[in-house]
């Protein structure tokens, strides 16, 4: 065995404590900071006891007093709301093109097949602003510019190759037989397809959806680039709220929290799923 | 009795049905050459960003580009991003992998809680860590005077905001490769690993002796991941120092929306573009012409 000793068994304690804290302490600190009041946040050496509230959260979701007595909707709430439009969309489009191409690409191998794999692939490696610099210039000429149409379509870059690759390895470890019975009853491929494979292949569709819908979300360059003040997506939202007034820290921390949210809760609620389907479209 | 697997091939569906299938997503990518193709022009024009009219001027923009002194710091800062990033999150990446190889409880525990980081927007990101990175108030100065080192200027400073940078990269995608390359390590068969140890090899040297030798072609894919993605990094730059202290994180894609933004010069902007899109596809071109050298030979195995 490994852990002969006991200065071993230490050590290796050691290393899981060191790897933990690393991935986990900055997640923890901005958590902690959230629900920090200012001068808890500003205190110096660091406080890690503090009376917990959720006043920053109560801000920037629903706006501080004046905001509320005017009736004003604080800008969080729209970027969020721009996010979930955009990268529900994008998601949406991309399962609908997706399905079939992934599907294609796994039930007929053959040289094509993985040249074309490997074109999906490869748009990962292009810098963006290579694409959306040329399409600023096209979309203000034809209207797209600021437009949640423009936006769903740009981040089909991220969420289209996203799904195919992990659904085309989905696929492809489906055993094939169902689909050999169902062709010799007579089936049509599109047949095939609709009522046989998306229903049984159900679980690593919603998986490469969640996947492609928080790569989406996570954007910001996009939406940098290509979205003004109607569509702002909320990663670009926070960014420029915060580089205007340096000093709200906790409101800062709150919405950074708030922005990684569909993130977060699919990590703890589809964790298998979720590393499955990121080897899945990166490995195989 | 061995069980027979219907296996697809070429006559298992007809090339009309592929092609029909592959069509409509394949159109809607491909028709992002446009945009790209228009943004090569743009390079050889002097186009400016409000203003429709452009001359054409040829290489100008290319030889100007070569001659300001800021394009290759901005060269130099792309590829120290990216060698250090592959430098350090190759062999980091491989540690978690290994530690979390282990069965049990805390390890299953702890292969949820890897993937957090991957999942947060690189924006955010910069933001937490620029909080935490705050030279008189940030929590990691503190953590540092703990145990007796004196403070860092991290991100404010030009000798440390490069390496501050590729901190954070570290932080949020070396889980990709730790997942990349735990699945490497569990693709190897039991039955091998068993083996091996009735061989009498220990834990460690089943890691060393069989594992890491299957793991070649996952090791040249995080490779390729991290290189390709490190060298057009932009939102934690931009998130954090904006290419700053005195140009020391200015990358070239920083570069590029600067001078397009801030300057307004499309047709600068599209050069560097130009230029990184060419070293990217350089250098992940070979990394994935190696990737299928490795997986051809492995299969072969």
């Amino acid at each position: 065995m490994l852990l002969r000793t006991l200065a071993q068994k230490l050590a290796l304690a050691l290393c899981y404590l060191a790897f933990a804290g690393f991935v986990l302490f900055p997640l923890v600190w901005i958590f902690m900071m959230s629900i920090k009041n200012f001068g808890d946040i500003i205190a110096y050496p660091p406080r890690f006891l503090f009376t917990p509230t959720l006043e920053n959260y109560v801000e920037v979701l629903f706006g501080n007093e004046a905001q509320r007595a005017g009736g004003q909707v604080p800008d969080l709430l729209k970027f969020l709301m721009n996010s979930v439009i955009i990268s529900g969309g994008a998601v949406l489009i991309s399962a609908l093109l997706g399905i079939p191409a992934a599907y294609a690409l796994a039930r007929r191998r053959d040289k094509t097949s993985d040249k074309l794999r490997f074109t999906f692939l490869s748009f990962r490696f292009a810098p963006e602003l290579a694409v959306i610099l040329p399409l600023y210039v096209i979309y203000t000429r034809i209207g797209l510019y600021d437009s949640y149409v423009g936006m769903i379509l740009v981040h089909q870059l991220i969420t289209l190759p996203l799904m195919i690759l992990i659904l085309a390895s989905f696929f492809r470890d489906m055993p094939i037989e169902i689909e050999e019975a169902a062709r010799i009853d007579g089936a049509r491929i599109w047949t095939m397809l609709t009522r046989i494979v998306v229903p049984i292949a159900r679980p690593g569709i919603a998986s490469a959806m969640m996947i492609a819908f928080i790569f989406s979300w996570n954007n910001m360059i996009f939406g940098l680039v290509l979205a003004g003040g109607s569509t702002r997506p909320v990663t670009m939202g926070i960014l420029q709220a915060m580089t205007f007034d340096q000093i709200k820290w906790g409101m800062m921390a709150a919405s950074a929290m708030v922005s990684a949210l569909p993130g977060m809760i699919a990590a703890v609620l589809f964790q298998k799923q979720i590393t499955r389907g990121l080897t899945m479209g990166a490995v195989k | 009795m061995a069980r027979i697997t219907a296996q697809a091939d070429k006559t298992w569906m007809s090339k009309a049905a592929f092609y029909a299938m592959l069509a409509p997503a394949l159109i809607l990518l491909m028709s992002t050459t446009y945009p790209f193709l228009s943004g090569i022009y743009t390079s050889l024009t002097n186009q400016k960003l409000y203003i429709p009219a452009s001359k054409f001027v040829g290489l100008n923009n290319y030889i100007n580009l070569f001659e300001t002194p800021l394009f290759w710091n901005g060269l130099a800062n792309t590829l120290t991003y990216a060698g250090a990033a592959l430098a350090i999150q190759l062999p980091l990446g491989l540690a978690f992998a290994i530690l979390l190889d282990v069965p049990g409880r805390l390890q299953s525990f702890f292969r949820s809680a890897v993937v957090l980081p991957l999942l947060v927007p690189p924006v955010v990101a910069g933001l937490i860590w620029k909080t935490m990175m705050h030279p008189q108030s940030g929590v990691l100065n503190w953590l540092l005077a703990q145990v007796g080192i004196e403070p860092l200027s991290w991100l404010t400073s030009p000798s440390t905001a490069m390496m501050s940078i590729i901190l954070i990269d570290t932080w949020l995608f070396t889980p990709l490769a730790t997942i990349i390359l735990l699945a490497g390590l569990q693709s190897v068969s039991g039955e091998v690993v068993e083996a091996a140890r009735i061989d009498g090899a220990d834990a460690w040297q089943v890691i060393r002796y069989v594992k890491l030798p299957l793991l070649a072609p996952y090791l040249l894919l995080v490779a390729l991941f991290r290189v390709s993605d490190s060298l057009k990094s932009l939102e934690i730059i931009y998130s954090t120092t904006k290419g700053g202290p005195l140009d020391a994180t200015r990358t070239l894609h920083v570069m590029a929306y600067e001078e397009a933004y801030r300057w307004s010069s499309l047709g600068r902007a599209m050069t560097i573009v130009f230029v990184l899109w060419l070293v990217c596809y350089t250098i992940s071109g070979a990394l994935l012409a190696f990737w299928q050298k490795q997986e051809a030979k492995n299969r072969g195995l």
